[in-house]
């Protein structure tokens, strides 16, 4: 025998458990990313991506300019913004988290709406 | 505001060590089978799996909390996703195995179990290896 009854029926309930659970995790996922989505401006209506990016500029030139270039290609101790190969949201979390030793935190100065702003942005240069 | 960026730093460490002790003494039970404590071992591993399970469940809820639901993304963030979700998937899949067999393996439901624990292991490491690497370049603990 291959395997016996039981190690059958814990295969099946451990394949059912796994797809129920990763089907139950990315349906949580897609219904918190669209409570998020239509969260992220006041009376649930997002910015169109030219205000949003123009909004962002504007904060890119006070807070990230002068370390990153005017232009945002790169200044003596940061590196170039531009053609980032990293999502929006490694980017949102950079600019909220910091980076240890070598960029601050920006998650005082910028909420998440700003921060995304930013984000529009920095996508804009690619 | 919770700090989801800390706690899914913390909470991914107990799936991940707990994965991997569980396959070594997996392993070193089978090696060493005719020991007195590889019975022991047996059950040290079969509760690190179900610990490594349930630890992995809050490891995913402030990973898509820290995310705020993006489950997939791109570079470094999509590689830590690609190796994730595999591994949960198999992760819950070989617990709830475990804790059906328990100790009635047959030799080929053992390998089989055996090689599945290396990948999830696998998985678990490159997933973490990637989570690293965005760490690095800032995108998680600071």
């Amino acid at each position: 025998m291959i395997m016996t009854p039981l190690e059958i029926k814990g295969a099946v309930a451990g394949v059912i458990t796994s797809v129920f659970i990763l089907v139950a995790t990315f349906t949580a996922g897609g219904i918190y990313r669209n409570h998020i989505e239509s969260e992220t401006e006041p009376g649930n209506k997002p910015l169109d991506a030219a205000t949003l990016a123009a909004k962002g500029r504007t904060f890119f030139f006070q807070s990230c300019a002068h370390c990153h270039g005017q232009d945002a290609d790169g200044g003596e101790d940061a590196p170039s913004l531009l053609k980032l190969q990293i999502s929006g949201t490694h980017m949102a979390l950079v600019i909220q988290s910091g980076i240890k030793d070598e960029m601050p935190s920006f998650a005082k100065k910028y909420n998440e709406q700003d921060t995304a702003a930013i984000v529009a942005y920095l996508k804009t240069l690619h | 505001m919770i700090p989801w960026d800390k706690l899914h730093g913390a909470m991914t460490h107990f799936p991940i060590a707990l994965l991997m002790f569980s396959t070594a003494c997996d392993f070193v039970s089978v090696a060493f089978k005719k020991l007195s404590f590889a019975r022991g071992l047996r059950l040290v591993s079969f509760y690190g799996l179900a610990f490594a399970a349930l630890a992995s469940l809050g490891a995913v809820v402030s990973g898509i909390a820290l995310t705020k639901g993006d489950m997939w993304g791109r570079g470094d963030f999509g590689w830590h996703h690609r190796f994730v979700w595999p591994a949960f998937g198999l992760l819950v899949a070989l617990a709830v195995w475990r804790l059906v067999v328990r100790d009635a393996m047959s030799r080929t439901g053992l390998c089989l179990y055996l090689v599945l624990m290396l990948l999830a292991s696998g998985f678990v490491a490159a997933a973490g290896y990637f989570g690293g690497e965005l760490l690095l370049s800032g995108g998680g603990v600071p």
